[in-house]
């Protein structure tokens, strides 16, 4: 019996610890606050990494013995024996590498409430931006794998999903400071399996349940869409007076924006037959597919992938999850690449984002992409294909200062990441993660031995009332008010 | 009856038949091979530079840096090579699905609660076409398991080469398989349940268990009666027959259990059952109970070490520090990749776990041998497979490297002496093929430099 409420107490004290955490609570009593607190980084007015390689995904490729010089968030300049302003912060990163801030292409991390609108096969309307998750503990675990920025996206269970959302891994920011700004919006489509809603039990089917039907589908919306902005045209240039205006479609804007290359399709795919379809339907109403997703059939098709100017933004080495990836293979991005595609690897999973820097080593190992080549599959490549190649993916003057410090070579596995830079800010530091947590576990010791203190108080007066099972609800409950307070 | 009596006549012919296999296949097999001028790493030793391997009937005859290399014997140069021995894969379901969405391809998962009966190895199909992936990927022996229920059945451990599943596997029932119940929600955040909703929730997920090995052990003392004569003979129970060696200690318990509270009620309960040989398959919280599992002499199969923290408030690398904190504990342990059938046809990413592991903090070493001679010692098959040592299958990889590096390339395998022939993997052919399109306005030999499968 004391040992099974010592127990509850104990899981009860635990419990609160994070309310603790997260509500500011008094120093006296917990420990070093600033262990803890989630404050935004400081933006340094300089930073100068020395003495490493750095791996610029640039026209610069890979430098041995270089400086990254960073002012006011920006990269200022990249080569060796830079001249660091009087007051920068100096890194010695001798031995060290360093990369660009990695970029994922495609992420479901940190949206709240499920990532599918599957109620329709088209949800063009329907925005990522307004459900973001910025206290999703994802983001630092990725930035604890060097990850910067990641293409926020819908799942795949329509053919249009959804608007993308763009976000740095600005952790410790509200949501709308995540967002890239300026970034190219996106859209996110879907074909094969998945939106013909193929390998999973649903109550009522809906149309289309095969891949000609997701075709027709698509086209449907962007001829609805010309439709729309004729109806429009003619209301405005009508003469006839009071007219009812036609009804606003937000989702028809959406695919309006789209046909004038003002959103870039961001489409879920697999197999060549319908990477193909997709690049036609775009050709025949005169815009240009942005990037296939997945597209693990890239490879069989890559000419024509480059020849139309769509990126791919592949899985490394998935295959035979379903029955359209069966000839999914690891060289696809190989293959594709040297056809001149630009490729990114992306994750997916939120676990895998926290280390793409392994997914491009695939690269390496499946058909031998050059090293510098292969790392530029996780940073320049998906800043290309999301259009923020002007912001972010390399390390060169005037872009962002979003870059990893490596143990060692990124590409092996052997390697961790140290520091996670993003905006010139360190928003990763695994010295001091480490410290953090000898200060957390401290501060659950204290609070351990508080409730165990309650505890004792508690069975004092249990032996002189022989009080019920109930008898120390009270005291967990002072408890629990404490260390809240 | 008729059938054998129809064959009779034809017996000595049989024997005749028997007689001359034996003769062709001493000639055919009694040679040997020289693996000279490689680098190798017996993982059971220290590596060895410009070794030799020698090879005789497929078995490990010398393993030096000084051996001599018999007179007729082949000779194989593979100088500025690392080998290895083929990686050993402790729990999936390879050979039992092909494609785990199509329900027709996955055998792996079998209905109801007690499946004690089922047996792994009669469903694997040697012609999957996972198989050949997988051993470009270097794992060349798997441990097969069923997956469906609390009771799953057994286990057999397989080597991916060969005819059938007879031929190919190493050694059937390996273990017992049991879930173990989980006691509180995978939820994060949510109110815990109360200590009585834990006992509630365990008492009724208990029941099928002890009730089923109350069962098996009075059908077992009923067999033994009948035996000797002193009672009547139950009639057959496979579910409960099948429980009899991991009842009588002669079979390892793969016990599952993933969560914290879970792992030390599951151990609470195995040792009140008396279970000797348990291997706890579990994931990163068992480093919480390092201390205990050493104490209690419990293996450790840690199933993944990509996976996130389970709770928020976790360090970051909570799943990858989990081996090295069980290793410094002195748990002996080996690594997997979370099996299932989803993870079946990627097993081939299984070193990268161990390597993730090592990257923080668990020795190299120690990370390459939870993925060889370890998890062959948990499946009892070290004096088969698992290093490269005398007496032992020649079954190793070799490669241009470490291949705990995702960049390093595996270029050669053999099982028991014979090599893999890599071209039968499906990937490389739709790879071979897809190369060679023709690219529009390029010369014939599109700018491939550097993309071959043996760099």
């Amino acid at each position: 019996m004391k040992l099974a409420k010592c127990a509850l107490m104990v899981t009860l004290a635990a419990m609160s610890l994070w309310t603790v955490i997260t509500a500011s609570a008094s120093a006296e009593t917990l420990g070093d606050p600033a262990a803890w607190r989630n404050d935004i980084p400081q933006q340094p007015a300089a930073v100068i990494v020395r003495n490493a390689t750095i791996w610029t995904s640039g026209p610069a490729g890979r430098l041995e013995g270089a400086d990254l010089l960073v002012r006011n968030g920006k990269v200022s300049a990249v080569g060796i024996g830079l001249r660091a302003p009087p007051g920068a912060v100096e890194i010695d990163a001798t031995g060290k590498h360093v990369t660009p801030g990695l970029v994922d292409a495609h992420s479901h991390a940190a949206i709240t409430g499920g990532v599918n609108e599957g109620t329709h096969i088209t949800t063009a309307e329907v925005r990522i931006a307004d459900v973001l998750d910025a206290e999703s503990v994802n983001l630092y675990r990725q930035l604890a794998g060097g990850l910067t920025t990641a293409n926020l996206m819908h799942g795949s269970a329509n053919s249009i999903g959804g608007q993308t959302a763009i976000i740095k891994l600005r952790w410790g920011s509200p949501p709308e400071e995540l967002l890239l700004k300026g970034a190219y919006p996106g859209i996110k489509f879907a074909l094969g399996e998945n939106p013909k809603q193929s390998n999973w039990d649903v109550d009522e089917r809906r149309y289309p349940q095969t891949r000609g039907g997701v075709e027709q589908a698509i086209r449907e919306r962007f001829a609805a869409a010309l439709d729309y902005r004729r109806a429009l045209e003619e209301h405005r240039t009508s003469r006839v007076r009071n007219l009812v205006p036609p009804r606003r479609d937000l989702q028809l804007e959406a695919i309006l924006e789209i046909l004038d290359g003002q959103r870039g399709i961001q489409s879920h795919s697999y197999r060549a037959d319908e990477i193909i379809m997709l690049m036609r339907i775009a050709e025949d109403f005169g815009f240009r597919v942005q990037c296939f997703q997945h597209v693990l059939e890239g490879y069989k098709v890559a000419d024509e992938l480059a020849a139309h100017g769509a990126g791919a933004s592949a899985f490394s080495d998935w295959w035979a999850y379903k029955f359209e990836v069966i000839d999914a293979i690891p060289y696809n991005g190989a293959i594709m690449w040297s056809r001149d595609v630009v490729v990114s690897f992306n994750s997916d999973s939120s676990e895998l984002a926290r280390r793409m820097n392994l997914e491009a080593a695939k690269a390496v190992r499946y058909g031998g992409v050059p090293e510098d080549k292969a790392l530029e599959f996780v940073t320049i490549n998906p800043a290309i294909q999301l259009g923020i190649q002007d912001r972010v993916g390399s390390l060169e003057t005037g872009k962002d200062a979003d870059f990893v410090i490596w143990s060692g070579d990124p590409l092996s596995s052997y390697s961790i990441v140290e520091q996670t830079w993003v905006d010139g800010r360190k928003y990763f530091d695994r010295t001091d993660d480490l410290a953090r947590r000898q200060a957390v576990s401290a501060e659950r010791a204290a609070l351990l031995a508080r409730a165990r203190s309650f505890q004792e108080k508690s069975d004092d007066e249990d032996d002189e009332a022989e009080a019920d099972e109930g008898g120390a609800a009270e005291p967990v409950a002072m408890a629990r008010q404490e260390v809240v307070r | 009856m008729k059938r054998a009596r129809a064959l009779a006549p034809l017996a000595p012919l049989a024997v005749i038949a028997a007689t001359g296999c034996l003769l062709l296949s001493g000639v055919a097999f009694a040679r040997t091979t020289a693996y000279v001028g490689a680098t190798v790493h017996p993982v059971s030793s220290p590596p060895i530079e410009n070794a030799t391997l020698l090879v005789e009937d497929g078995q490990i005859t010398g393993v030096g840096s000084d051996l001599e290399i018999p007179a007729g014997a082949e000779t194989v140069d593979l100088a500025g090579r690392h080998l290895y021995p083929g990686f050993v894969h402790p729990l999936s379901v390879l050979g039992l699905t092909e494609i785990s969405s199509v329900r027709g391809t996955r055998d792996y998962s079998e209905i109801g609660d007690v499946n004690s009966d089922v047996r792994a190895e009669v469903a694997f199909n040697a012609d999957s076409e996972l198989l050949p992936v997988a051993m470009s990927g270097g794992i060349l022996t798997a441990h097969v398991v069923p997956t469906g229920g609390v009771f799953r059945g057994t286990s057999a451990a397989i080597r991916l080469e060969g005819w059938n599943w007879e031929d190919m596997t190493l050694s059937s029932s390996v273990g017992a398989h049991l879930e173990y119940p989980r006691l509180r929600p995978p939820s994060r955040g949510s109110d815990p349940p109360s200590e009585k909703e834990i006992k509630e929730r365990k008492d009724e997920a208990l029941k099928i268990i002890t009730s089923t090995l109350d069962d098996a052990r009075a059908y077992l003392k009923a067999i033994a009666a009948a035996d000797s004569g002193s009672g009547p003979r139950p009639s057959f129970d496979a579910k409960l027959a099948a429980l009899a060696p991991v009842l009588a200690g002669d079979m390892s318990l793969f016990l599952y259990a993933d969560e914290r509270e879970q792992i030390e009620s599951a151990l609470d309960w195995a040792r009140d059952e008396e279970f000797s040989d348990v291997i706890l398959v579990t994931g990163p919280d068992a480093a919480y109970l390092a201390d205990r599992l050493a104490e209690d002499n419990i293996r450790v199969l840690l199933n993944g070490v990509h996976r996130l923290p389970e709770r928020s408030w976790e360090p970051y690398d909570t799943p990858f520090t989990a081996a090295k904190r069980l290793h410094d504990a002195g748990v002996e342990f080996c690594i997997g990749d979370g099996g299932g059938g989803s993870k079946a046809p990627n097993v081939r990413n299984l070193p990268f776990h161990a390597a993730t592991a090592a990257a923080f903090g668990l020795p190299k070493d120690v990370a390459l041998r939870s993925i060889t001679l370890s998890a062959a010692e948990f499946l009892g098959i070290e004096d088969r497979v698992g290093s490269l040592e005398v007496g032992k299958d020649a079954t190793f990889i070799a490669t241009n490297g470490d291949p705990l590096e995702v960049k390093t390339r595996i270029l050669r395998a053999w099982i028991g002496g014979d090599e893999i022939d890599f071209s039968l993997d499906r990937q490389r052919r739709l790879y071979r093929k897809y190369l060679n399109r023709p690219q529009p306005g390029a010369d014939s030999s599109p700018s491939l430099e550097g993309i071959r499968e043996k760099g």
